[in-house]
C-alpha cells in the first residue's frame, strides 16, 4: 500500500483559489487583497502532495478494509466493552444544530445544547447515583486525573498533608500514572484468592497520609468486591476518599449504583458503557461524578437550569472550582451520542447489564474446561483465563492464531496478576451463535497447540501481514515520512512547493 | 566468565577496575527481559544507594528497573546504548556495560554473590 | 430500543447451560442492590429518538461566524465524512493487534507525516485531547525532562488556554512565573497569538535554551501553517496545537484534534501512542505501535502521562483532508482567511474601527469600535443571524475569517454596522 505522499497529481478544487481583483458588486468595485507578510514570516517550502479526489477516496478506502471494527464481528476486548455503535446517533450527532455550533456562540442561541447537557447529567446522576457530573474529561484517564486533581484540592482545603493512593495490584495502568502526574504517590495492595483486593493488607496500609482509594468495581478480572461496603467504611472512617473508575459500569447499570457502594467519584467511560464508537482508539468521554460535598471542586463552567428554564454557562458559583481542563465544555460530539444512547435504552437499561453478563457467564462455561480460570466465582461481564498450561507466550500465539478463525482476540496480559492471561468481555450486543463459534475457535487451537504448538507460534498466516516485528520498530524507528525519497536517499524537488511564490510578499521589515 | 565479577540479587554484575565499579544486567536478565529497545541513563555525578533505582530499560512490551548494586557516584555512563541498546542482549558483560561508579563502601562489594553463588541462586529460580 | 440480539429462547439455554435458573442467580452478588426500576424516561424507538433530538437541535441557532479565539469554521470536503463513517475506522478499537489494524495504523503514521511536515519537528504522536490539554501535557513534558518546576508564558496566549495551565500546574505542583531563569522548565508561546499576531519567534528560543529550558509554541489556528514558516525553523523543541481546523466542524467545543511534535531528542519523553513502520517475516511493510513503554500501561507511575484512548478518528479525519486539499488546496485556505480577514478590517477601519495589532496577522485581529457602539453593534447583528465576533470588553472585539465568510456576507456586516451608528 503506498503512502498518501507518494502521489503527485492535479487536485480536486474544493476550496477556490483568492481572486487579486473581485468582480463588481452592485456599483461598488471589491478589491481583493494581497498577502502581505515580512519575507521571513513566510514559509519556503511546503512538502504535502497534491492527489486527486478519486484516488484520496480509494487510498483510503482501501486501507480501512484492512481494518476489523466492531461492524465487521466478534470483538471481546476485556475492559473495553466493544458493543454495537448504533448507526442513528451517527445522524443525530450531525444534525447542523448540533455540528455547526460555535463553542463560544451566545446564549440564546446555545439553548439546545446546553439543554442536552443538562439532561445527560441528571441521568447519569440516577444511573450512578452521584449527586453532580462534570461532562468535561476528554477520557477515562483524563476523569481520572480530574478525580485527582479535586482529591488534592479537597486535602489542601482541610490543610490535611495526604500523599499517597491507594490502588489493587490488579489496577489498570492509568490509575498509577494519573497519581503520579498530581505528584501522589501509589500504595499497591495485593489481590487474595478470591480476586478481591486483600482485605487485611489495605487496613494495614490505610494510615492516615492516604488521600484517595481507587477501585474499579467489578474489577478487572470480571469481578466483584465482595467487601466493597467494608472497604469503604474503612476508607471514610480514615478520612480517605473513595473513587470508583467505572470501566466496567457495563454491569451495573439499573442492578447497583456506585453511590450505594459509598463511593465519593466515579468516572465514566461513555465510549464504554454508552455505546459511543471508538474510532480506532478515540475520541471518548470520560465524565466524572461526585457527592454533593465534593460538587464546588468541579471545572467551570457548570450548565444550570434557571427558575424560567433557561440554561446558562455559570463561571462564577463554583467558589472551590479546580479550574479547567479543556478549552470547551467537553467532547460534546460523544455527549449526544451518549445521551441518544441512554433515551433509547431508557427506563429498561438494566436489560442491558443483565445481557452483559449473561453473555459473559455462559461464554464463559464453554471454556473453563480446556482453559484455567485462575479465581473460582461467578463472573460478571467479563472474564478472565490463563492459557499458562499451555507455555509462555501462549497467550499471544493464541491471539494471533485467533485472527485466522476471522476473530478480534481477546485483551492479553492484562491484569498484570494473572499469568498468561485472555480477558474476554463479550458484551450484551451479541447472539448466541457468535458466542458458540468463537469458544468453538478457542477450544480447536487449544487442541491445535497441545498435538503441535508451532502452528501458532507462526500465526497469524491469512492476514495481509504476518506477524509484525516489534523488535525492530523500536531499535530502528521510522515514525514518519520525509521529503527525501525513501528508495534513493534523493530529495524530492517536485514535491516541495515554494510557498514563497504562492504568496505575494512585502519587504517591509516588521 | 570474568574474573573477580560478582552478582545482586536483582541480577546486577559487578567488577572492580582501578577502584571504579562497572555494573552491567546478567546474561540472565537480558533472556528474561527479551529483545531491548531502549535504556534511561542516570547523569553523571549523580549518587545512587545499593538497590536504588539507577536505570530504566525497555523492551517491546515492558519496562523494568536496574537496580544500583553498589553504592556511590555515577562517574561515567555507556552512551553508546542509547543508539545500540541491543548490545546488553548480544554482549551483557562487555559491549553492554552500563554505567561506571565510584564506590563509597569497597565492603558492599564482598556481600554480593560470586559467579558459583550467582549460579545456584539462577538455578533454582528457573 | 434495545440493541441486544439475546431472545427468550437464548436466555433459557444459556441459562441452563451456565446451571443456574435465572439471570438473578447471576447478578445476586452485585450489591447493595436496587429495588426499583431507574427512572429514566420511557425508552424511545428510533424514529422517537429522531423526532425529540431534532426538536432539541431546533433550539440552537446557527450563525454566521466571524468569530475563532480556538474554534475555526472552515469548509470540510464531503468525501470526509462519507470515509469516517466506514465501519472499519469508526468502530475498531486501538491497533494494539497490529495485523488486524492496519487500517487504522497506516493512517496514524500519515498523520504523524502531515503533523512533522507542517510543524517543521521530527516527531510527532497520534493525537491529543485537544489543543489546551495538549499543551499542558507539553508542560509536564519540560518538567520530567529537565527536573524544572517554573514555567513562563510569552503574552498572547488564549485566555481559557491559560486556565488549562494553571488548573494543570497545580495539580503537578509547578509555578507559572515571570522571568527566564534556571529554574525555567519551559518557555511558551503562541504563534499567531490570541489576538492574532504573528511573529519571529527565533529570539524567544534562545532566550529559553540560553537558561537550558525547552521552547515550546503553540498553533491554534493551524491553516497558517500553509503558508507562514513553522516553529521547527525557529527554534521550537515542541510544538503542541489544536488540529481542528482541518477537516472537523466546531461541533460545540468537541470532539476535537490536539497534536504533539517534538524534535528527535525528546523521543523516549513524547506522551501518547505513536506509530512505526516495520516489516514481518516475509519482508511485507507494516505498521505498528511503538515505543509503548513510555506508555502508562506499561510504565504506569513511571509513564510522562496517563494518556491511553486519544481522538483517533479525528486523527483520520483530518489526515483525509489534508489529503483532499493538498498543498495548493490549504494555501487557498489559508490565502483566502487571510484574505477575507484583511478586508474588513480595512473596512472596519474606514468605519471609525481602531486597528490595535501591532504586528501582522493572519486571519484574526484585534479592534476597538467607536466608543460605546459595541454593545448595539452586537445586537443587530446578532438580530441578522451574524455572529461578529468576541467581545473583550471595554469595546475589544476579536474578529476571525475563514474561507467561509464571503465577500457578500462581509458586505452585510459592514452593512449593519452603518445601520447601527445611523441609528445610535
Amino acid at each position: 500500500m503506498k503512502l498518501i505522499f507518494e502521489y503527485e497529481e492535479e487536485t480536486t478544487e474544493h476550496v477556490p483559489d483568492v481572486d487579486d481583483k473581485e468582480e463588481k458588486r452592485g456599483g461598488e468595485a471589491v478589491e481583493g487583497i494581497t498577502i502581505e507578510l515580512p519575507k521571513d514570516l513566510i514559509r519556503k517550502e511546503l512538502a504535502l502532495p497534491n492527489v486527486s479526489e478519486i484516488n484520496v477516496v480509494r487510498h483510503y478506502t482501501n486501507i480501512s478494509r484492512m481494518n476489523f471494527g466492531v461492524d465487521l464481528g466478534f470483538y471481546p476486548l476485556g475492559s473495553c466493552t466493544m458493543k454495537y455503535n448504533p448507526k442513528i446517533n451517527e445522524d443525530i450527532a450531525r444534525l447542523d444544530g448540533f455540528k455547526d455550533l460555535h463553542p463560544l456562540s451566545h446564549e440564546s442561541c446555545i439553548q439546545g445544547s446546553l439543554q442536552l447537557m443538562w439532561e445527560l447529567e441528571q441521568d447519569l446522576k440516577k444511573i450512578t447515583g452521584m449527586d453532580a457530573f462534570s461532562l468535561q474529561p476528554a477520557a477515562g484517564a483524563q476523569g481520572e486525573l480530574l478525580g485527582v486533581m479535586i482529591t488534592k484540592a479537597y486535602y489542601k482545603q482541610k490543610n490535611e498533608k495526604r500523599k499517597k493512593i491507594i490502588i489493587p495490584d490488579s489496577a489498570h495502568g492509568t490509575n498509577a500514572a494519573t497519581s503520579a502526574m498530581c505528584k501522589f504517590e501509589t500504595l499497591t495492595i495485593p489481590s487474595d484468592s478470591r480476586g478481591n483486593m486483600d482485605i487485611y493488607k489495605f487496613k494495614e496500609s490505610l494510615k492516615d497520609d492516604v488521600a484517595l482509594v481507587m477501585l474499579t468495581n467489578p474489577n478487572t478480572l470480571g469481578l466483584f468486591e465482595e467487601n466493597i461496603l467494608e472497604i469503604s467504611d474503612l476508607a471514610h472512617t480514615n478520612g480517605t476518599l473513595m473513587y470508583c473508575d467505572g470501566a466496567n459500569m457495563n454491569a451495573l447499570l439499573g442492578i447497583t449504583r456506585p453511590s450505594d457502594q459509598r463511593f465519593d467519584m466515579i468516572h465514566l467511560n461513555l465510549h464504554k458503557t454508552f455505546s459511543t464508537p471508538h474510532g480506532g482508539g478515540g475520541p471518548g468521554s470520560g465524565v466524572l461524578g461526585v457527592k454533593s460535598f465534593l460538587a464546588e471542586y468541579l471545572p467551570i463552567p457548570r450548565v444550570i437550569k434557571q427558575q424560567d428554564s433557561k440554561f446558562v454557562l455559570d463561571y462564577t458559583k463554583q467558589q472551590k472550582t479546580v479550574g479547567t481542563i479543556r478549552y470547551s465544555y467537553g467532547n460534546f460530539g460523544m455527549l449526544v451520542r451518549a445521551y441518544c444512547y441512554i433515551k433509547s435504552c431508557g427506563s429498561n437499561i438494566r436489560k442491558v447489564s443483565e445481557h452483559a453478563i449473561l453473555n459473559a457467564n455462559y461464554l464463559l462455561s464453554l471454556l473453563k474446561d480446556d482453559y484455567e480460570l485462575p479465581y473460582n466465582r461467578r463472573c460478571t461481564h467479563e472474564f478472565v483465563l490463563s492459557s499458562r498450561k499451555f507455555g509462555e507466550k501462549s497467550a499471544l500465539n493464541i491471539a494471533k492464531r485467533l485472527l485466522d478463525y476471522g476473530f478480534h482476540p481477546p485483551t492479553i496480559y492484562f491484569p498484570l496478576i494473572v499469568r498468561e492471561a485472555l480477558m474476554i468481555e463479550p458484551t450484551e450486543t451479541e447472539n448466541k451463535e457468535t458466542l458458540d463459534r468463537f469458544a468453538a475457535a478457542l477450544r480447536n487451537i487449544a487442541n491445535e497447540i497441545k498435538e503441535n504448538p508451532d502452528i501458532a507460534k507462526g500465526a497469524p498466516y491469512t492476514k495481509l501481514v504476518g506477524r509484525l516485528d516489534e523488535v525492530a520498530a523500536a531499535r530502528k524507528p521510522n515514525l514518519r515520512w520525509t521529503a527525501l525519497s525513501q528508495s534513493d536517499g534523493k530529495e524530492d524537488n517536485e514535491k516541495k512547493l515554494y510557498v514563497e511564490k504562492s504568496v505575494k510578499n512585502s519587504s517591509s521589515n516588521d | 566468565m570474568i574474573e573477580n565479577i560478582r552478582f545482586a540479587k536483582e541480577h546486577e554484575w559487578i567488577v572492580i577496575k582501578e577502584g571504579i565499579a562497572i555494573m552491567g544486567i546478567s546474561d540472565f536478565a537480558q533472556r528474561q527481559l527479551g529483545d531491548i529497545v531502549s535504556i534511561e541513563l542516570p547523569k553523571v555525578g549523580s549518587i545512587f544507594r545499593y538497590m536504588q533505582s539507577i536505570a530504566i530499560i525497555d523492551s517491546v512490551k515492558a519496562s523494568s528497573d536496574v537496580y544500583c548494586a553498589m553504592s556511590g557516584e555515577v562517574v561515567e555512563v555507556n552512551e553508546e546504548l542509547l543508539e545500540h541498546p541491543e548490545w546488553i542482549n548480544q554482549s551483557p558483560y562487555e559491549l553492554g556495560w552500563i554505567v561506571k561508579l565510584k564506590p563509597s563502601n569497597m565492603e558492599e562489594f564482598n556481600n554480593l554473590m560470586t559467579n558459583e553463588q550467582y549460579n545456584k541462586f539462577i538455578g533454582e529460580i528457573e | 430500543m434495545n440493541y441486544s440480539p439475546i431472545t427468550e429462547n437464548d436466555r433459557e439455554e444459556m441459562l441452563k447451560r451456565i446451571g443456574v435458573r435465572s439471570i438473578n442467580d447471576l447478578i445476586m452478588d452485585l450489591k447493595p442492590p436496587l429495588n426499583e426500576k431507574l427512572d429514566l424516561s420511557k425508552p424511545m424507538s428510533e424514529l422517537e429518538l429522531l423526532e425529540h433530538m431534532r426538536n432539541i437541535s431546533q433550539k440552537n441557532k446557527i450563525m454566521k461566524y466571524f468569530i475563532g479565539a480556538g474554534s475555526y469554521n472552515h469548509y470540510i470536503p464531503s468525501a470526509v465524512n462519507h470515509l469516517i463513517m466506514r465501519g472499519e475506522f469508526l468502530t475498531g478499537y486501538t491497533p494494539y493487534q497490529a495485523e488486524m489494524n492496519q487500517g487504522t495504523l497506516h493512517t496514524m503514521y500519515e498523520f504523524q507525516s502531515f503533523i512533522c511536515l507542517l510543524t517543521g519537528m521530527d516527531i510527532a504522536n497520534a493525537s491529543m485531547y485537544e489543543g489546551s490539554s495538549a499543551l499542558a501535557e507539553a508542560v509536564l513534558l519540560s518538567s520530567s525532562y529537565n527536573g524544572r518546576n517554573c514555567i513562563f508564558i510569552k503574552n498572547g496566549l488564549n485566555p481559557r488556554y491559560l486556565e488549562v495551565l494553571k488548573t494543570y500546574c497545580e495539580g503537578a505542583d509547578l509555578k507559572i512565573v515571570n522571568e527566564i531563569d534556571h529554574n525555567t522548565a519551559c518557555v511558551i508561546a503562541q504563534n499567531p497569538d490570541f489576538y492574532g499576531n504573528i511573529e519571529n519567534l527565533q529570539y524567544m528560543s534562545e532566550q529559553a535554551h540560553k537558561v537550558g529550558a525547552l521552547f515550546i509554541t503553540c498553533v491554534v489556528e493551524p491553516t497558517s501553517l500553509a503558508i507562514l514558516e513553522p516553529p521547527g525553523t525557529y527554534g521550537a523543541d515542541i510544538v503542541v496545537g489544536e488540529g481542528q481546523s482541518f477537516g472537523i466542524p466546531v461541533n460545540f467545543g468537541g470532539p476535537y484534534l490536539g497534536f504533539m511534535a517534538v524534535k528527535n531528542f525528546l523521543l523516549k519523553k513524547i506522551p501518547g501512542r505513536i506509530c512505526g513502520m516495520t516489516t514481518d517475516s516475509k519482508g511485507n511493510k507494516g505498521f505498528v505501535l511503538t515505543f509503548q513503554a513510555r506508555e502508562q500501561h506499561i510504565r504506569r507511575e513511571r509513564a510522562t502521562s496517563n494518556i491511553t484512548t486519544n481522538v483517533a478518528l479525528m486523527a483520520i479525519a483530518s489526515t483525509i483532508y489534508l489529503a483532499l486539499m493538498g498543498r495548493n488546496g490549504l494555501i487557498n485556505v489559508a490565502k483566502l482567511s487571510y484574505s477575507r480577514a484583511h478586508l474588513l478590517h480595512n473596512k472596519l477601519k474606514s468605519l471609525g474601527f481602531e486597528a490595535l495589532n501591532k504586528k501582522p496577522f493572519y486571519n484574526e485581529f484585534n479592534m476597538k469600535a467607536p466608543s460605546g457602539s459595541l454593545e448595539n453593534i452586537f445586537s443587530n447583528l446578532l438580530k441578522n443571524g451574524i455572529l461578529g465576533g468576541l467581545n473583550l470588553g471595554e469595546d475589544n472585539i476579536l474578529i476571525s475569517c475563514t474561507e467561509m465568510n464571503t465577500v457578500q456576507d462581509i458586505e452585510s456586516y459592514v452593512s449593519i454596522i452603518k445601520e447601527t451608528a445611523i441609528t445610535k
